[in-house]
């Protein structure tokens, strides 16, 4: 195998982990409150200029900041699902009235972040030395193994939550049946904002890395992350986090080791192909059948 | 003890329940029975927060229920189980018996044990770690009991335990409701078509029809009453 494809190998690896964490985002408000969260890259890139927010103005590392931004975007998400999502449930049909509700959302965080920062794209002034690593003749960037090894321990931290927690399990099992969740005794409107909150908080954390691991960021790239959100799931399986994760493997590996021999337009054609040849072969997405064992 | 006082309940002109009154003591057992849509299961449906009631109240311990959402309900110590049993097929049946015990106090290892214990009880188990999915329909009513016991409700709604359960799971599910109001000091209201099972078990027994009690009593005052023989058992 020559050195090339490994570093495609390598690179898809990172951003599969790196999509495979807005896929999780989106697949557990979609899996939880059939919410199609069109806002979702919206919240990535809100989460990328709060890095850079308490970077610039504050000087707090952007390692310190990703933490930071789970908790206040956890907390944010927490409360919009209150303010958006009950009142849209009793419409004729919520799931379309999501997909609208969210693309209005996302339309107008947009043009908030282009009103706040304007349409000039901002860096992270951050780096970890050596800001290069060798590998014999495979060169990465440090930054986006740190990116690779915080994606690991996140998606580690989110499964070990929804498979080992009280909360996590009931989180899966509202998945399954809303209705019984009540029965048992449980909140389902606060649960369901727990969830909320959670794929919020993801997104805005995501966004924290993408701010590490990509050179520039801008107001206008919500909907670029939101799409390759729904493509990994789709992969993945709708509704089911792990096969996101999954599907967002397949994607950025594909993806990347075609940039490798192709030109970058193949590239995302190539992406997206496996995406529509999913949907003809698998509608239900790699693990869609299994749900959420 | 869980009243029920002049409960009434209609969707559009059907009136589904017309004024029903039930007293259910302590660590007793009420069966229920009448025709399809004669209204048992929208009466459950209103005692545990399904449904909100036209009028009438429904109190335990002399706390009303009335109003309160399903969880609240549920909350407060009132458990039931479905005719087309609602577990978590996905999960685990430790994890179903964990999720129920979301609200505990207890610690992990207590919590296990006692979903280990309601799971032997039951005669699951040797299943524990298996999907809900997998069991038979009759193995999944009885993970439902399993699943509202583990939550220590004084009051549990039965909605036909027995339908589709094979005879040796029906006998064993029977000695498990007399011993739930018996040791475990709860309250059981059964809702049943399977009359052997209402006639051994229950300490009262009302028959309903048209959304209204036709009549009450013990088992062989209900057996005997004509009312009952020309409306319900036809014979």
């Amino acid at each position: 195998m020559n050195s090339l494809l490994i570093q495609g190998l390598l690179n898809g690896l990172i951003l599969g982990a790196i999509y495979g964490l807005i896929g999780l985002g989106l697949n557990i408000v979609y899996g939880v409150l059939r919410v199609v969260n069109f806002a979702h890259g919206e919240f990535l890139v809100i989460g990328a200029y709060f890095a850079w927010v308490l970077l610039q103005y504050l000087g707090i590392n952007p390692l310190l900041a990703l933490p930071i931004s789970f908790v206040v975007f956890f907390g944010v998400g927490y409360l919009l699902y209150f303010l958006l999502v009950p009142r849209m449930s009793k419409s004729d049909d919520p799931e379309t009235s999501s997909l609208l509700l969210m693309f209005g959302v996302s339309i107008a965080l947009s043009a908030t972040l282009l009103l706040v920062f304007e349409a000039d794209s901002r860096t992270l002034e951050f780096a970890i030395e050596p800001v290069f690593l060798s590998f014999g003749q495979i060169i990465l960037p440090t930054i986006r193994l740190v990116a690779l090894l915080i994606s690991v321990l996140l998606v580690a931290a989110l499964a070990y939550f929804l498979y080992r927690t009280q909360v996590g399990k009931a989180l899966r099992a509202i998945i399954m049946n809303k209705d019984a969740v009540s029965i048992v005794g449980i909140n389902a409107e606060r649960l369901s904002g727990v969830a909320f909150g959670l794929g919020i908080a993801l997104a805005a954390a995501t966004g924290v890395i993408v701010a590490l691991v990509f050179p520039a960021f801008s107001p206008f790239m919500g909907n670029d992350y939101t799409l390759i959100g729904f493509v990994v799931i789709v992969l993945g399986g709708l509704g089911h986090p792990i096969g996101a994760l999954i599907g967002a493997l397949l994607y950025g590996v594909t993806e990347q080791v075609a940039a490798v021999y192709f030109n970058p337009s193949i590239a995302t054609i190539l992406g997206f192909s496996l995406m529509i040849a999913m949907i003809f072969i698998r509608p239900s997405g790699l693990l869609g059948q299994r749900q959420l064992r | 003890m869980l009243t029920v006082r002049n409960l009434r309940k209609s969707f559009g002109g059907l009136q589904a329940l017309a004024g029903v009154d039930i007293t259910l003591p302590d660590e007793s057992i009420l069966g229920v029975i009448g025709m399809n849509g004669s209204g048992k299961t929208t009466m459950l449906n209103c005692i545990n927060g399904i449904y909100i009631p036209d009028s009438g109240d429904i109190a335990l311990d002399g706390a009303s229920l009335l109003g309160l959402p399903v969880h609240e309900v549920a909350g407060r110590g009132v458990g039931r189980t479905f005719q087309v049993p609602r577990v978590f097929q996905h999960l685990s049946l430790l994890d179903n018996l964990d999720v129920a015990q979301t609200g505990s106090a207890a610690g992990n290892d207590d919590r296990y044990a006692l979903s280990e214990y309601w799971l032997k009880k039951v005669e699951l188990l040797r299943l524990r770690h298996n999907y809900a999915e997998e069991l038979s329909g009759g193995q999944q009513k009885l993970l439902e009991l399993a699943r509202i016991m583990v939550a220590r409700p004084k009051v549990i709604l039965l909605d036909e335990p027995f339908a589709g359960v094979n005879p040796q799971l029906a006998q064993m599910l029977i000695g498990i409701i007399s011993e739930i109001a018996s040791r475990h000091h709860c309250a059981v209201i059964l809702v049943s078509h399977d009359l052997t099972s209402i006639y051994q078990l229950s300490h009262h027994i009302i028959v309903m029809n048209e959304g209204a009690i036709l009549t009450q009593g013990d088992a062989a005052t209900v057996k005997s009453d004509p009312a009952v023989i020309e409306a319900y058992l036809g014979a």
